[in-house]
């Protein structure tokens, strides 16, 4: 199971449409495959400085920052696809 | 209108500083007089304390500057601003966490002095700073 963690911050018109292109991505692997979660960085600004979370949005995978802005669908698709081959 | 030495004043800043505001495009003055004199009108006053608040916010003068500009595009809005501030509050989070680490060391430095009348050459900070750039430049040289 690959665990895929979003940072943003609520209210953020561009990041809910982009994460939610996204989910799409993820959720074409199985969602017995990708555990996606969704983190609120206001909430949980500890645990984002602590991957290195410098800018928001920001996608983490595994417990280690791997995207520093929203990728394309595509080099998404690829990252994940690497992990679960 | 407002002179130079007036504006700096109110705003408790110096004349240079306003100079140097100008100088990276952040404040213009209204006009100059005749004899090539600063006036600054309440549009200056208004913008000049906008810079000092954004400054205790901790940007800096080139992300102020790209947040007012920001203020004049047309096709910017509220979230294109707060996403700038989203991240320097992300910036900020990084660097109270840095300077929380090197509080702790000061700690630990501070703690291992048990005799402030010890003389210089025996005193456990300057040898435990030794120690450390030591095994610093020995794991440069491994590394």
């Amino acid at each position: 199971m690959v665990k895929v963690e979003v940072f943003s911050s609520p209210g953020c018109a561009k990041c809910a449409q982009a994460k939610t292109m996204l989910k799409t991505v993820a959720e074409e692997f199985g969602r017995d495959k990708i555990a996606w979660r969704e983190v609120n960085i206001l909430e949980e600004m500890d645990y984002a400085v602590d991957l290195g979370v410098m800018s928001s949005p920001a996608i983490a995978i595994d417990g280690q920052l791997v995207f520093a802005s929203l990728p394309s669908a595509a080099k998404l698709r690829a990252e994940l696809g690497g992990r679960l081959r | 209108m407002y002179t130079i030495g007036k504006l700096a004043r109110q705003a408790d800043v110096t004349a240079d500083a306003l100079r140097y505001y100008e100088k990276e495009g952040l404040l213009a003055p209204a006009r100059k007089t005749d004899a090539g004199y600063r006036l600054y009108d309440e549009d200056a006053v208004r913008r000049l304390r906008f810079i000092r608040q954004a400054q205790r916010c901790g940007f800096s003068l080139g992300e102020i500057g790209e947040i007012l500009a920001l203020r004049r595009s047309d096709a910017a809005c509220c979230k294109d601003v707060r996403g700038v501030a989203m991240d320097k509050k992300l910036q900020l989070e990084h660097k109270i966490r840095a300077l929380q680490v090197m509080s702790r060391a000061l700690t630990e430095l501070v703690s291992i002095c048990t005799d402030e009348t010890g003389p210089l050459d025996e005193c456990p900070i300057l040898a435990a700073l030794e120690t450390s750039i030591a095994t610093q430049v020995k794991g440069a040289a491994n590394g």
